[in-house]
């Protein structure tokens, strides 16, 4: 026994001993907080090719936006996490508690790459778009005609239609393009959700994940449903006649964006981080494997891939977004609204 | 076993440390959350605030109502199916038993997927009544309490039936023939023999169905979503959607109670009925 500790010992020692020279080239350690999607392509496309280039360290957070803003908020004093890719919305509402700060665009080479909406979605320079979805609505073209919003409420339709429920990225901009196709959009969404709770019994469910949506399809429980971009490849391979639809009010639809934390002592390492990641090599190579929209215009995608995306200057410019602002002031009263006309 | 008690006490003490330490302390934490002011002090307004919420008095009420009424057709199922297998071969007993215990051994998130095969509009439950021609169109089974009630049903059948099983295997085998040659009809030979003689499997049967079909949370996400809200997915939305942990720890905190509400009250029950013949 005392031999295999003293050996795993002197192994351990050893092992540390070997590593110490190049742990000291890795002094630098950027850590960054991701959504946990499709982690094994951006390890491969981002973080490993960068850690190359910048001869550092890269920590990767992971989690829902929900719980990594609650860590953030919570290490507000001695932040851990150099940088955040976020929502919209949410980049709006750690601004407005105090823990990201204003991006210095100067040292982002790429920065003149963006689409316009992308450079700085909330107009107060403290996010910059990495990738932007539509959302519009899929639908069987053999069981239904949709060319509103409006139409999936219609009586012979709202009992094969899937709603995403108000907790969701895809639920307030459904809720908001409804009003639209209603004519009474105003920031509380009192008449969509109105309107929602008036056809409640019909609507097959109120979708939390929109992975279940699939199997409800192939299933023909459902013939409709408001879904984001980047979830519609695998409903044409279903082998049902699936239609993206472009309503005559537009199409919705969300953008993630990238921060940097308030305090954060890795600043320029950060920005170049960012850099990297909105360059057009990466940005091409994780549109080609269908991950992320690009938010950068120089990027070419094939007709077979964009199709899957949300793609060019003219899908950009005519997505109709939910000013983070009006989001972030009405979401608890959205979903009061909603529990009360639809919840129960 | 132990002459000395404070050995015994001695050797019980790592598992007690253990489980005070990753247990204990984390639950009386989070449950004191429900009752604190951030400012300090203590207080039940989060109690008062989550009942008089009108989506939660119908989300409370559901959750109690599926739990009771999962509980109650388990053991009437329960009891057929106990009796049915008890009086087999040995042999055939224990395979029998076998296939009960089965579907244990099958995650729960599986055996929930199959119902939203089995239960769609287009699956055989549909087919079937439309072949019978008992309905028309397809019903619409998923999505709703229905759906849940069967999901939650098939889920915690198996622990009902085994309790069952081994309380009728403690029951004297002359039991039932004597009630019969003295006079008792079979709802008289269940209602004043069986049940009193098995309450004890009944009581862990029926804790460990309801204490289940309370706390489940893949069944009804699955099958009602939060168009059929229960509390445990009122709780998963309220940690995971609004971040509202004080309102977590309340939901968990009823849930806790409403568990040894239910232990309590079936016990009490069982020895209720006891007292009533003791007298009489």
């Amino acid at each position: 026994m005392n031999k295999v500790i003293l050996a795993s010992g002197t192994a351990l020692m050893l092992a540390m001993g070997v590593a110490q020279t190049p742990a000291l080239a890795q002094e630098k350690t950027l850590t960054i907080s991701v959504y946990a999607l499709a982690q094994d392509e951006y390890k491969q496309i981002v973080y490993d090719p960068f850690q190359k280039i910048c001869g550092c360290k890269l920590v990767v957070e992971t989690g829902n936006s929900v719980e990594r803003l609650a860590k953030m908020e919570a290490n507000k004093a001695n932040p851990v996490v150099d940088m955040a890719v976020i929502s919209m919305a949410d980049a709006l509402a750690a601004s407005r508690a105090g823990l990201t700060d204003k991006i210095d665009t100067s040292k982002l080479a790429n920065f003149s790459k963006l689409y316009d909406v992308a450079k700085d979605p909330n107009g107060d320079g403290m996010s910059v778009g990495y990738t932007f979805y539509a959302t519009s609505i899929a639908y069987r073209s053999d069981k239904m005609k949709i060319d509103s919003w409006a139409d999936l409420l219609k009586p012979e339709y709202a009992s094969h239609v899937a709603w995403p429920n108000v907790t969701t990225n895809q639920g307030p901009p459904a809720l908001y393009m409804l009003g639209l196709a209603l004519a009474k959009d105003t920031p509380d969404l009192k008449a969509p959700i109105e309107a929602v709770g008036a056809k409640k019994g019909e609507i097959v469910t109120f979708y939390e994940k929109s992975s279940q949506l699939v199997q409800l399809m192939q299933q023909e429980e459902i013939w409709a449903a408001p879904i984001g971009r980047f979830t519609w490849a695998p409903f044409t391979k279903l082998g049902f006649p699936i239609a993206w639809a472009t309503p005559k009010e537009g199409q919705t639809g969300g953008m993630n964006v990238m921060t940097v934390t308030k305090g954060s002592k890795n600043r320029d390492l950060a920005l170049q981080f960012m850099d990297f990641w909105l360059s057009t090599e990466v940005q091409t190579k994780l549109a080609e494997k269908l991950i992320d929209s690009p938010s950068n215009k120089d990027v070419k995608l094939p007709e077979a891939i964009a199709n899957n995306l949300t793609y060019g200057e003219e899908t950009a410019k005519s997505l109709k977004l939910i000013p983070s602002a009006v989001a972030l002031d009405n979401r608890a009263g959205w979903i009061k609204t909603w529990n009360e006309k639809v919840g129960q | 076993m132990f002459q000395n008690r404070a050995e015994a006490l001695a050797l019980a003490l790592p598992a007690a440390i253990f489980a005070a330490a990753v247990f204990l302390v984390p639950v009386v934490i989070l449950l004191s959350d429900g009752f604190r002011v951030p400012t300090g002090g203590w207080t039940i307004s989060a109690y008062t605030d989550f009942f008089s919420n009108s989506l939660n008095q119908t989300v409370f009420l559901r959750t109690l109502r599926l739990g009771a009424l999962v509980t109650i057709a388990s053991a009437a199922i329960g009891y057929a199916a106990a009796f049915a297998i008890v009086s087999l071969e040995p042999g055939a007993k224990g395979k029998v038993t076998g296939l009960v215990v089965l579907p244990l051994m099958i995650s729960p998130v599986a055996r929930t997927y199959a119902w939203i095969v089995i239960l769609g509009r287009t699956g055989i439950v549909n087919q079937a009544f439309q072949a019978l021609g008992i309905t028309e169109a397809p019903l619409r089974i998923l999505f709703s309490e229905t759906a849940i009630f069967i999901g939650l049903l098939q889920l915690f059948l198996p622990l009902m039936i085994i309790s069952l099983i081994s309380a009728l295997e403690n029951m004297p085998k002359d039991a039932i023939p004597a009630a019969r040659v003295l006079g008792a009809n079979w709802f008289q030979v269940f209602w004043k023999v069986v049940l009193p003689l098995t309450k004890e499997g009944l009581v862990i049967g029926g804790t460990l169905v309801f204490t289940g079909s309370l706390t489940a949370y893949i069944t009804p996400a699955i099958l009602g979503g939060s168009k059929v809200l229960m509390l445990e997915t009122l709780l998963y939305q309220q940690v995971a959607v609004s971040n509202n942990f004080v309102a977590a720890s309340v939901i968990a905190f009823i849930l806790i109670v409403m568990s040894f509400a239910a232990n309590i009250l079936l016990k009490r029950v069982a020895t209720a009925r006891n007292k009533q013949r003791s007298q009489a």
